[in-house]
């Protein structure tokens, strides 16, 4: 018979005592993070997005329920989320610790198909075969964990997916990307671009300018630099390198312009080495978010900005004007409180964790001579913003972001878009039961215009326990999907993805 | 029979050689220790093995003895001579590519194997000499480490 703890802890109470014998203390503790999890899923929907996914990965076909396909709109979407919580009744404590699950939808005329694995990187192989975790996380140290000899014994690999010729690279931040088949999500093992980039830190963010080169960081905050990469459309390194003094925020994103790249960092500084990893984060009251541009051909000419304090973790676009003026969309805070707390209240499965009073979308504008300039628009919470990637870099008008009012705290449901800096013109609200996420913009083939096309997002509708996928025309959100499926289902809530067209 | 190297400075194998003469005149068996390291992945390079005799020398990398092992089978040996009884930590790498340094990425993370007495793990560095202290006694003493 197979038991779990509890199950194990409560038998053996009732056979009197033995639970209090020397050696059983540990294995019958129980750990309060998952016990608070677990009593929030009977009561709390919203918690279905962090619950485990079977280790064995998932196989469905999602059913058409509205609209129909629209006619030339075919392809691939690869997402990655965290999608493992917790072993031997042991929970992580931050939402980013969970082991990275990548999935892949494939749309076409003959329907929907989905399959998910987790990426079988070293520490999942290893917890897999002990039955528990043995690594420390970004916010979770486990109890008796082993040692660590290098960041990719404890690389999750769950932020984000590129593909890069025959390849998808699952991403992390803190080590290497990890090589997966883009058919068949079988593992191939960690991306090595050369023996002296091993283990080193590839962003979840890399950019794919205008012409297919991929540019890409590597945050190394606690000697305050980082790893800039320069790939070739070919998929071929063309250059990496080290720049020193950046402030060692957690620095998850950048963007670029046609002359830039463009790293704003948040108010958090890492102090000290320790475990959980996290922990060495602090906020700093009395600092400046810094900006900092490099020059995309000389790594070396820089120009540093200091703007008024807050975080982010993504940027919409950006651009570069005649005089190098910078102008840019991001969704940022005022603190880094979602970070450093709410993603730790996330994993306990405490309402209001998911506190939308966090990130706006902001218009930022970096001139010449140091003035910055920042337009907020407050009317609602901002997330994962986008924008037409056919204009990375360029001047462009829309940007499309994940939206919510501030009166439901734990359910994210508005797909929004902007035009410049206009309010939300056009939105739609799944309405409530919906938890939204990233929406990637897919170009209409043959048009060139900017926004022509379509909205590729999953939903993860928390009342029904599905995960669905919608596609939206881009430029008439507020109509409502176009297209709409669902899986038999739910999956794990993700974080960023990348789509192919067939 | 694996090659023996003193890897440590001249000054390390004077200061060693003194008790192994005090043993031999006592007509006592000498201390000594045998190191075993299984596992090892790549049939290339060698082992290079420190051995530390406190806690200020683990953390200041100052070793009083050490070794070299040529590399071609999983499981290598090598016996230390000369050591008085007491509190021993081990450093190990293994040079796969022999160039006579530990290779590391940009930023200096280490990409050769390396492990520690008591196979003992550091958190991002080092273990410490609690974890990787032992103790030799008078006589033969062994101590086994996996390289992973």
């Amino acid at each position: 018979m197979k038991t779990n703890r509890r199950e194990t802890l409560g038998l053996m109470l009732a056979a009197g005592g033995v639970a209090s014998a020397p050696g059983m203390a540990r294995a019958l503790e129980l750990d309060p993070v998952y016990d608070s999890f677990e009593r929030a899923r009977l009561t709390q929907p919203w918690t279905l997005g962090m619950v485990d996914a079977p280790a064995e990965g998932l196989n469905g076909t999602a059913e058409l329920f509205h609209g129909a396909l629209p006619e030339g709109l075919s392809g691939v979407l690869h997402r990655n989320g965290p999608g493992r919580f917790s072993r031997n009744d042991w929970r992580y404590r931050h939402w980013f610790d969970g082991d990275g699950m990548v999935h892949r939808w494939e749309i076409s005329d003959q329907g929907v198909t989905h399959r998910a694995r987790f990426v079988q990187t070293n520490k999942w192989r290893m917890e897999e075969e002990a039955g528990r975790f043995l690594m420390p996380a970004l916010g979770s140290v486990p109890p008796d964990m082993a040692g660590i000899r290098g960041p990719d014994d404890m690389n999750v690999a769950n932020t984000s997916v590129i593909r890069i010729g025959d390849e998808l690279l699952a991403l992390w931040e803190g080590g290497s990307a990890w090589s997966l088949d883009p058919e068949t999500l079988a593992t191939h093992g960690v991306k090595n671009w050369s023996p002296e980039l091993s283990s080193m830190p590839f962003s979840a963010h890399p950019s794919r300018d205008v012409d297919g080169t991929i540019w890409n960081f590597g945050a190394d905050p606690f000697r305050e630099q980082l790893v800039l990469w320069r790939i070739d459309p070919d998929g071929s390194l063309r250059k990496a390198d080290l720049v020193r003094d950046v402030p060692g925020g957690m620095i998850h994103d950048f963007v670029i312009t046609d002359r830039s790249l463009v790293f704003l960092i948040g108010c958090d500084r890492m102090g000290e080495m320790q475990l959980p990893i996290i922990a060495g984060y602090k906020w700093q009251d009395n600092i400046p978010m810094r900006a900092v541009v490099f020059d995309k051909e000389d790594w070396s000419v820089r120009r540093d900005f200091d703007l008024p304090p807050g975080f982010l973790f993504h940027f919409g676009g950006a651009w570069e004007e005649a005089d190098g003026t910078i102008r840019l969309q991001a969704a940022i805070a005022d603190n880094a409180d979602f970070a450093y707390d709410g993603a730790f209240r996330a994993m306990r499965g405490e309402a209001g964790s998911m506190d939308p009073d966090q990130s706006r979308m902001r218009h930022v504008t970096l001139r010449p001579g140091g003035r910055v300039d920042i337009e907020t628009h407050e009317d609602l919470f901002a997330e994962f913003p986008q924008i037409d990637a056919r204009f990375i870099g360029q001047q462009h008008r829309h940007t499309w972001h994940i939206g919510q009012h501030r009166h439901t705290p734990d359910e994210t449901s508005n797909i929004v878009r902007r035009d410049g800096s206009d309010g939300p013109g056009d939105a739609y609200d799944y309405g409530a039961g919906r938890n939204v996420e990233e929406a990637l913009f897919v170009p209409r083939e043959g048009s060139t215009r900017e926004g022509d096309g379509w909205l590729v997002q999953t939903v993860l509708n928390t009342a029904e326990a599905v995960t669905e996928l919608h596609v939206l025309d881009a430029m008439n959100l507020s109509a409502g999907p176009v297209a709409s499926w669902r899986l038999p289902y739910s999956v794990p809530l993700g974080f960023h993805g990348t789509w192919t067209n067939a | 029979m694996k090659t023996l190297f003193p890897v440590i400075a001249t000054t390390a194998l004077l200061s060693i050689a003194a008790p192994v003469f005090a043993h031999a005149a006592d007509d006592v068996a000498p201390t000594t220790l045998t190191i075993t390291v299984s596992n090892i992945q790549a049939m290339s390079g060698s082992l290079q093995i420190g051995v530390y005799h406190s806690e200020s020398g683990w953390v200041a990398g100052e070793a009083v003895n050490g070794a070299m092992v040529t590399v071609d089978d999983v499981n290598e040996s090598v016996t230390i001579h000369g050591l008085e009884p007491g509190e021993y930590g081990l450093k190990m790498y293994h040079d796969v590519d022999g160039d006579g340094a530990m290779s590391t990425n940009l930023m200096g993370v280490p990409l050769e194997p390396f492990a520690f007495s008591n196979n003992a793990m550091g958190r991002f560095g080092p273990a410490s000499w609690d974890d990787a202290m032992f103790t030799v006694s008078a006589g033969e003493n062994s101590h086994a480490i996996n390289l992973h």
